[in-house]
């Protein structure tokens, strides 16, 4: 046990493989008539990740949509742990083909692994600034995740052959937060986008990083609606 | 566009004041929530003061006789999962075991506070402070890190140890561990053990500090080394008190970026030395056990069948029949 953690360490510090992650949209290419979007990506976010997500549009002068999301690690027991999302993003301001934007959600997220099951409430916030095009677009984003409440609730076997004492129940102050900052892209055609994001996760202490310090995505955004 | 960003802004300070209330039933990085506490926060947990730190210790059998010191693995692991060696007290043997510095139950310390050196001089504090003569033989029982840090100390002082066994060193020196790890630390992106240990880095972070949350991350890792299929042959979970995160930071970043080689004076430790080797281990196995034998001068090699990298765990009936012959050979 103990050698293999010392090399996952020992991996992780020299910078392991990255995939794909994101949940983007081109706003130079959004119309009111397109009401709903559809978004499936895949990629690296704290693991191999696969997700899909919908999108609505409220008819407002400034783009403004309503976001559910769900994202799965990959892996054999499939619903043991999953991260969904529910918020907005919407287009604060416009200068020219410069835009920016921003998005807010609640997460419910959950974990399990043969010791713990984790459930846990938190709010992630993102800023997105740059130059798009009806065709294209780039991107930088910073955002924040934040786990605020996290339920614990230990197996026997973290009891038998770790602490008998441990403490379930759900358990605060904020266990968690990390940053993340990065540059995001994209290439829409008809009522498609393709999109790919990447950049760094730093602790919220901005001291250290969690195992793989990085994220990574490719999107597929569907607009759907009258014309 | 003033509307918008003024319900961003509402949405972003309703987020901040729930979690400004979301103090509830317990606190994640409370003193023995999550994990044990320390000896320096548990009074009653047998501890020795020694070379300016407070470090779990226990001992068996009588302290006249010839003392093994059990060197735990990790680094941060402890030596719960090898208190069955106490059953060499019943052959009069004086057994001794420790935590080592910010491992196990032992004290924790900062980052930067850790070195070869000092796990060496702690291990002479240790033997120091349990002998009773200078006649009094000391062995050596080094299990994985343990067993690198038995060749650090007997490449350090050649003369000092009767006997060491070596039961799977992850390496004598960075090209080893190097080549060690290679063999043992495949990844499968797509499997459930490998993401396992990467998704709850959003629940839970730890700052620098924080050693109840970091040691509990990394104890929640545990399950990957006895995965379904792993190449360490680890039948299942084995017992351990608490992992200590920074310690074994610190030593990554050690081998790292400074390296290490303990076998530069190996050939000066004359002795019989026993290694031991899980016939299961397939990232160890006989062929390395014999390039690490091969740095010193008079070497037994002894497979334990059917098992894998804990077999003090798993098999202890079997190690205990190679080990005991061994010690007794000295007598």
């Amino acid at each position: 046990m103990k050698t293999i953690l010392f090399y996952i360490l020992l991996l992780c510090s020299l910078g392991a493989p990255i995939v794909a992650l994101s949940q983007t949209i081109n706003w130079g290419a959004t119309t009111q008539q397109r009401q709903h979007l559809l978004h499936l990506h895949a990629g690296w976010d704290y693991g191999l990740n696969y997700g899909l997500a919908y999108a609505h549009r409220l008819p407002t002068p400034m783009p403004i949509f309503l976001n559910i999301a769900v994202s799965a690690p990959f892996g054999s027991t499939v619903p043991d742990d999953f991260k969904t999302k529910v918020g907005g993003q919407a287009r604060l301001y416009q200068l020219g083909r410069l835009y920016l934007g921003a998005s807010i959600f609640g997460i419910y997220r959950r974990f399990e692994n043969p010791l713990v099951r984790l459930q846990n409430f938190g709010s992630e916030f993102n800023i997105e600034m740059g130059y798009y095009h009806r065709r294209w677009f780039v991107a930088g984003a910073f955002g924040f995740d934040k786990a605020i409440v996290t339920h614990y609730k230990h197996t026997q076997t973290y009891r038998e052959f770790l602490y008998a004492g441990v403490q379930d129940g759900w358990q605060g102050p904020p266990s968690g937060g990390n940053f993340h900052y990065g540059l995001q892209t994209g290439y829409s055609f008809g009522r498609n986008d393709l999109t790919l994001s990447l950049g760094r996760v730093k602790r919220e202490d901005w001291q250290g990083t969690p195992l793989v310090p990085f994220y990574a995505g490719v999107g597929y955004n569907v607009k759907l609606g009258n014309n | 566009m003033n509307r918008t960003f003024a319900v961003f802004l509402l949405g972003m300070s309703l987020l901040v004041s729930c979690e400004q209330e979301a103090i509830s039933s317990g606190k994640a990085t409370a003193v023995g929530a999550l994990v044990p506490r320390t000896v320096d926060e548990d009074p009653d947990l047998p501890s020795i003061f020694v070379n300016g730190a407070w470090l779990h210790a226990q001992t068996f059998g009588d302290p006249a006789d010839p003392m093994i010191v059990f060197l735990h693995g990790g680094p941060g692991g402890d030596y719960r999962n090898a208190l069955r060696a106490a059953q060499l007290a019943d052959d009069d043997y004086f057994l001794v075991f420790y935590d080592q510095r910010g491992s196990g139950l032992s004290q924790r310390f900062e980052e930067h506070t850790y070195s070869i050196q000092l796990m060496l001089d702690d291990l002479n504090a240790v033997i120091h402070h349990y002998r009773t003569t200078d006649e009094q033989p000391i062995f050596l029982f080094g299990h994985s890190w343990g067993a690198m840090l038995a060749a650090a100390y007997i490449n350090t002082y050649p003369d000092r140890i009767a006997g060491v066994v070596f039961a799977e060193a992850g390496g004598f020196n960075k090209q080893l561990l190097d080549e060690y790890g290679a063999m043992s630390r495949k990844l499968t992106v797509l499997s459930e053990a490998t993401n396992d240990i990467f998704f709850y880095d959003q629940f839970l972070t730890g700052k620098e500090n924080e050693h109840e949350i970091l040691d509990y991350k990394l104890a929640l890792q545990s399950p990957y080394s006895y995965a379904e299929g792993n190449d360490e042959g680890v039948e299942g979970p084995s017992p351990f008190w608490r992992y200590g995160a920074v310690v074994l930071t610190s030593f990554v970043d050690i081998a790292e970026n400074k390296g290490f080689d303990f076998t530069t004076q190996l050939h000066q430790y004359t002795p019989p030395a026993l290694f031991l080797y899980g016939s299961n281990n397939r990232a160890y196995g006989r062929a390395f056990a014999e390039k690490e034998a091969a740095f010193l001068s008079n070497t037994t090699l002894v497979e334990i069948a059917d098992t894998g990298h804990e077999m003090i765990w798993f098999k202890w009936p079997q190690v205990y029949e190679a080990v005991l012959p061994y010690f007794n050979s000295f007598q």
